[in-house]
């Protein structure tokens, strides 16, 4: 946990090109993969340290096809909004298992899998 | 088309160009055809021109291959209920329109992409009003079928968890309202006004020369 707050805030920054820009996520991606035990003892998480990477990982795989660069600058100034939030412990706990969908309601099954489970359920 | 936006359009030009077995034009499902757009003319001949050229190559191809139908492995987040719309597709920033991918950013539920909006001019009322109200396009939302909506157990009063019910938006053209819903990654369609026709008529008219037939056969 962080000393003073102002530890990880960062100063808002344009990329020039896609190598700062890559260079800017993957550093990103490594802080927040480095950050995970942390995490895990800081909010009490029941999971290993393994599915937590895991999670991360696939933050940031959802946003893997963003082709401008604005684009990628707003998402890393959000993503360090939020590590920030998380490190400093602003978050609780609920905030961070919210991350994980098998907590919520329904878990996986939110969304039918095939058209047929889709139409059995009478959901569309 | 069975397309309901010009972005989803040139995804299926993408799909068509790789794999070329999808019958895109003539094969869609009833459904689909309800919410069939009016104004498809200008996407089919984008379709048609980019066609032979093999389409764009900077893109990265298939990524989707349901491009039309239903996307069931679409990513779900905090806000997906049980009853919400399963989303054809989620705006995930590489989409080629210029505007600024919004649903990427905004942290905005996915299941506001999962729904379809209708773009329209409301009608002027059939009454003697004036047709101020029917000069702005509008967006709105459709209702939601199922789940979204219950009875209050106590007065019998409609409740509802739907976000967006009642909901509309005015634009001042067409063009701005399409351009908010590509950039919101809505699924959207467009009516056309029905415009109104007008002849005029004169009663002389019936009794002016004309060559070949007459107007009227008259019986005395």
């Amino acid at each position: 946990m962080a000393v003073t707050p102002t530890q990880f805030a960062k100063t808002t920054a344009q990329s020039a090109n896609w190598d700062v820009a890559k260079r800017r996520v993957l550093a990103a991606y490594r802080e927040w993969i480095r950050a995970a035990p942390e995490i895990q003892t800081m909010y009490s998480i029941p999971f290993p340290v393994s599915v937590i990477r895991t999670r991360m990982r696939e933050e940031f795989e959802r946003h893997r096809f963003v082709n401008k660069i604005p684009v990628v600058d707003v998402l890393l100034m959000q993503n360090n909004a939020e590590y920030q939030e998380t490190m400093n412990f602003w978050k609780q706990t609920t905030h961070v298992m919210s991350y994980f969908p098998e907590e919520n309601f329904r878990g996986h099954e939110r969304l039918p899998k095939t058209f047929m489970q889709g139409f059995l359920e009478g959901r569309n | 088309m069975a397309s309901l936006r010009t972005a989803s359009a040139a995804k299926l030009l993408r799909t068509a160009t790789t794999s070329s077995a999808r019958p895109a034009l003539s094969s869609m499902t009833a459904q689909q055809r309800r919410f069939k757009s009016d104004t498809v003319v200008e996407v089919n001949k984008e379709f048609a021109r980019a066609m032979p050229s093999g389409g764009e190559s900077s893109v990265p191809a298939v990524r989707r291959p349901n491009d039309n139908g239903p996307d069931y492995a679409a990513h779900i987040d905090k806000a997906t209920s049980t009853f919400t719309p399963v989303p054809k597709q989620v705006q995930d920033g590489s989409e080629d329109v210029n505007v600024l991918p919004a649903a990427v950013l905004s942290g905005a539920p996915m299941e506001l992409q999962a729904r379809t909006v209708r773009i329209f001019q409301p009608a002027k009322p059939a009454t003697q009003s004036g047709n101020w109200g029917s000069h702005h396009w509008r967006m709105d939302w459709d209702v939601l079928a199922k789940g979204h909506r219950w009875e209050n157990p106590l007065m019998g009063w409609q409740s509802s968890g739907d976000m967006m019910q009642g909901t509309h938006m005015n634009f001042k053209t067409k063009e701005d309202a399409v351009a908010f819903a590509e950039k919101q990654g809505y699924e959207y369609f467009v009516q056309e006004p029905q415009a109104r026709k007008f002849t005029p008529k004169a009663y002389a008219n019936n009794f002016l020369y004309t060559p070949n037939k007459l107007k009227h056969i008259r019986t005395k």
